[in-house]
């Protein structure tokens, strides 16, 4: 299951995709989305998804960590859209034969997709909203720009 | 030759979701994005990362007929 959706993720449907008689483990990491980032209060946030290249990207990425990894099944999703502060905007689930390449791979896998897959994040606050990320500037102060309100 | 474009987040409500161009055979990605930015300036400021066909490309990767080349600002997501 790798999947970009407008509606709440349920962790379980991932759960489920990851089943399989030979886990002897399986992790799920949930991103939720946090009413305060770099100082301030955020009090929603949207995504923007390039839908079928975030997919295609997704299955990039689990096919090189089963590559480097001996799991079982991976899945991925992320939602996109406005998300209210709490709720999972993204959710992986690895299931391998034992636990610890099942967290290995699910932390490179989060790293990796925050990285790679063409998803962009903004943050609403009172008074604006601003698109996270280094979208403009100059390279050494890029992401400080980005962050303040009005800038692109 | 004809290629869609497609624009994503800060890019997108500076240029519009989708457009159409027609270019040169031998094209490159960079240089379509360079022409972009003679047209729009301001575009010149813009952290960009482009993409043929739904994977990541270099801006010397050449175009062919019909390609879908995506514009995006480095991505952000996650929590």
């Amino acid at each position: 299951m790798f999947r970009v959706m407008r509606t709440p993720i349920v962790p379980e449907r991932l759960m489920r995709a990851v089943r399989d008689p030979a886990a002897g483990a399986v992790v799920v990491f949930l991103g939720t989305t946090r009413n305060r980032n770099a100082g301030r209060r955020v009090v929603r946030l949207e995504y923007e998804a390039y839908g079928r290249m975030a997919v295609a990207e997704m299955r990039r990425l689990a096919a090189r960590a089963e590559r480097r990894w001996p799991l079982r099944k991976v899945a991925m999703a992320h939602r996109i859209g406005l998300v209210p502060i709490g709720q999972a905007s993204v959710a992986i689930a690895v299931a391998a034969g034992h636990r610890a390449e099942a967290f290995a791979a699910c932390r490179w896998l989060i790293d990796r997709l925050k990285a790679i897959v063409p998803i962009w994040k903004r943050e609403h606050f009172r008074g604006g909203r601003v698109w996270i990320g280094p979208q403009s500037g100059a390279p050494r102060r890029r992401a400080r720009a980005a962050r303040r309100p009005g800038a692109r | 030759m004809r290629v869609r474009l497609r624009f994503f987040a800060a890019l997108r409500e500076q240029l519009g979701a989708r457009a159409e161009r027609s270019v040169e055979p031998g094209t490159t990605v960079g240089a379509l994005w360079r022409s972009l930015v003679a047209e729009r300036p301001e575009l010149a400021r813009i952290r960009v990362r482009f993409a043929v066909n739904e994977t990541y490309v270099e801006p010397a990767h050449r175009l062919v007929d019909g390609d879908e080349v995506a514009f995006f600002p480095p991505v952000s997501g996650g929590a």
